[in-house]
């Protein structure tokens, strides 16, 4: 597994790894839309590119993973498939196959920087993300 | 580690962990709690949360925690964190993701007999009537003119369009308008998450409640604010929804930099802040302003609705059952304020995150009918258990910035809940105690157990006790519309 859930009392947390940052950022956007729960799924609507900017990579993964977020909350379109093509210290840009969902009872508001520290481990490089629900 | 050795006893239900625990503490933190209380705070990360806030620039006293505290991101949930004015921070975390979560209250005068063969019908109406869900979509679509009119004027605008009465105004804090707003600060992307979001429930512990009366420890004054043993009330627990979700985001985002630029250090990056007086400072406290109205026109629009459904369901069947609103309260907010520091009034800027403000008997800010009384204090209890009805008072404005706690807080993480609770066996359990439940998830329903909070009559007993919230009524639901 690629992504595990992991206790916190008030809001949701899990432990993500990958072989490197852009596995990382992509084990982490399957992590959200699992956290998210079941929802309604439509038609496949397409490839669709985003691009995201941080101060460092904490930052660049909290902010990939809160554009997940935005597509699938102000348009619902749920991201399927992951793709990073470009990656620098503070500059992403990635390739997402989308489909349309439903206004389903999805869980996550917004994802912390809460205690986020991208560390080395026997994976490559793991992170602990905790999400306001 | 922080353990129970850390921690030193005040007075009775006051605990502190003196500025000597670590070196980044500017001041020391204090939790109010009751032994039982003080041990499961002891069991997360909680009060090591409470004293990561004590490194905030410009915090002022002690960083405060009420006995509801548990674990959140960057400050605990149940934290209140003042900072002067003007060189303090103001922190986007400190006030969280949802910026004015907060809780109505409702009143009527017809009995709870009365309505209870009407209200599986009442329950679902308002299910239909008030959607649900973090994505749900509201009946009002909003021009951007209105959307801008509801960011400066929360509940004013409301007022204005007949989707609210005079009175509904007059008793909610700050009068359902935060001032200091200014859309410009609001981004395209929030105007578009907020803009059909317009009196909706959201997800997570919000709620729409049908309760009784079931308890009043002060008929006098409970009679002053239309609460009468058995009568019917109606909370609603919601925020700012994707509007202020996406303030937040992009603020904290943003002041990933600002703190390297202001060469701030803190312990977690959650916490990132921003001088009051700053460019930065300034602008988020506009954003956060419209955020706040933007929740307040939520609440009011979803009284509104429940106005209605009780209208369409009870109209020719019941008398008496028109709703009046007793009080209307922000438990997420960042505000200024005056209090006293070292014997004057001084401008603070105080993070309630998880806490109530309740401010007590001769506050000016308080509308005139309610000067003498001091402000109700809503304190809902976790799903099916009681919440409570309490009144503002002296004693908090000395002790707590004028706060106290704003709920039953969480024991147990969601996972686990998940674990050990069946949500559909949970509906059963509480519609055999008399408990009507409309929820669109069942995974939602069982990580808001009563089994995963603490015991809420045990948080709000330790307030009374303390004096920094005395008690009113206790409700008890009979009908919970869940997000």
């Amino acid at each position: 597994m690629s992504f595990q859930e992991i206790e916190h009392t008030a809001d949701r947390a899990f432990r993500v790894t990958g072989r490197n940052m852009a596995d990382l950022l992509e084990n982490a956007a399957r992590a959200i839309q699992a956290v998210n729960g079941p929802r309604t799924m439509g038609k496949a609507s397409g490839t669709r590119e985003i691009q995201v900017e941080g101060v460092d990579r904490e930052s660049l993964l909290v902010n990939w993973l809160n554009e997940i977020l935005y597509l699938e909350q102000a348009h619902q379109l749920a991201c399927e498939q992951f793709e990073i093509v470009e990656l620098k210290n503070d500059h992403l840009r990635a390739r997402v196959e989308t489909r349309s969902c439903g206004q389903d009872h999805t869980h996550i508001k917004a994802v912390t920087f809460h205690n986020l520290e991208i560390r080395e481990s026997p994976e490559g490089l793991e992170a602990e993300i905790v999400v306001d629900v | 580690m922080l353990g129970r050795q850390h921690i030193e006893r005040v007075a009775e239900y006051v605990w502190e962990i003196p500025k000597t625990f670590r070196d980044d503490m500017r001041v020391p933190a204090r939790l109010y709690a009751d032994e039982g209380l003080l041990d499961a705070a002891l069991d997360d990360n909680s009060i090591l949360q409470l004293v990561n806030t004590t490194t905030l620039p410009g915090v002022t006293r002690h960083a405060i925690a009420m006995p509801d505290i548990h674990q959140g991101y960057g400050f605990p949930i149940g934290g209140v964190v003042a900072t002067c004015l003007p060189s303090g921070v103001i922190s986007p975390g400190g006030v969280g993701y949802d910026i004015n979560c907060g809780v109505r209250l409702l009143v009527s005068l017809v009995q709870v007999e009365e309505i209870k063969p009407h209200l599986e019908d009442v329950a679902h109406r308002l299910y239909a009537n008030c959607p649900s869900g973090v994505g749900s979509c509201g009946h009002l679509r909003l021009s951007e003119t209105e959307l801008d009119r509801v960011l400066q004027d929360g509940s004013r605008w409301l007022l204005d369009n007949g989707y609210a009465l005079r009175e509904d105004l007059e008793r909610t804090e700050e009068f359902g308008r935060i001032s200091g707003a200014d859309p410009t600060f609001v981004s395209d992307r929030a105007r578009e998450r907020g803009r059909n979001q317009l009196g909706t429930l959201g997800a997570g512990n919000h709620f729409i409640e049908v309760d009784r009366v079931a308890e009043v420890f002060d008929e006098a004054t409970a009679a002053r604010l239309g609460i009468y043993q058995n009568n019917v009330a109606v909370q609603i627990h919601c925020g700012s929804r994707g509007l202020g979700h996406q303030i937040c985001q992009e603020y904290v985002s943003r002041f990933q930099k600002a703190v390297r630029d202001y060469g701030i250090e803190l312990p977690d990056r959650e916490l990132v802040c921003a001088p009051f007086d700053s460019k930065d400072g300034q602008e988020y406290f506009c954003a956060m302003a419209c955020a706040a109205n933007f929740a307040f026109a939520n609440r009011q629009l979803l009284a509104h609705m429940i106005r209605r459904s009780f209208d369409e369901i009870l109209t020719g069947k019941v008398r008496d059952f028109e709703l009046y609103q007793v009080y209307d309260i922000a438990h997420n907010m960042a505000k200024i304020e005056e209090h006293e520091t070292s014997g004057r009034a001084v401008p603070v800027c105080v993070h309630r995150k998880g806490a109530t403000r309740a401010f007590g008997p001769g506050s000016t800010v308080l509308p005139n009918d309610l000067r003498d009384l001091g402000q109700p204090v809503l304190i809902p209890g976790s799903m099916g258990t009681a919440s409570y009805v309490l009144i503002g008072t002296k004693q908090a404005m000395q002790e707590t910035f004028g706060s106290t706690c704003h709920g039953a807080g969480r024991l147990m993480s969601r996972a686990k809940a998940r674990k050990i609770v069946r949500g559909t066996q949970l509906r059963q359990d509480l519609t055999n105690r008399g408990i009507l439940i409309c929820a669109g998830s069942m995974s939602g329903l069982a990580e808001e157990a009563p089994i995963a909070y603490k015991d809420v009559s045990q948080v709000v007993e330790v307030v009374h006790k303390l004096g920094i919230g005395r008690k009113l009524a206790r409700l008890e639901p009979i009908a919970v519309i869940k997000g």
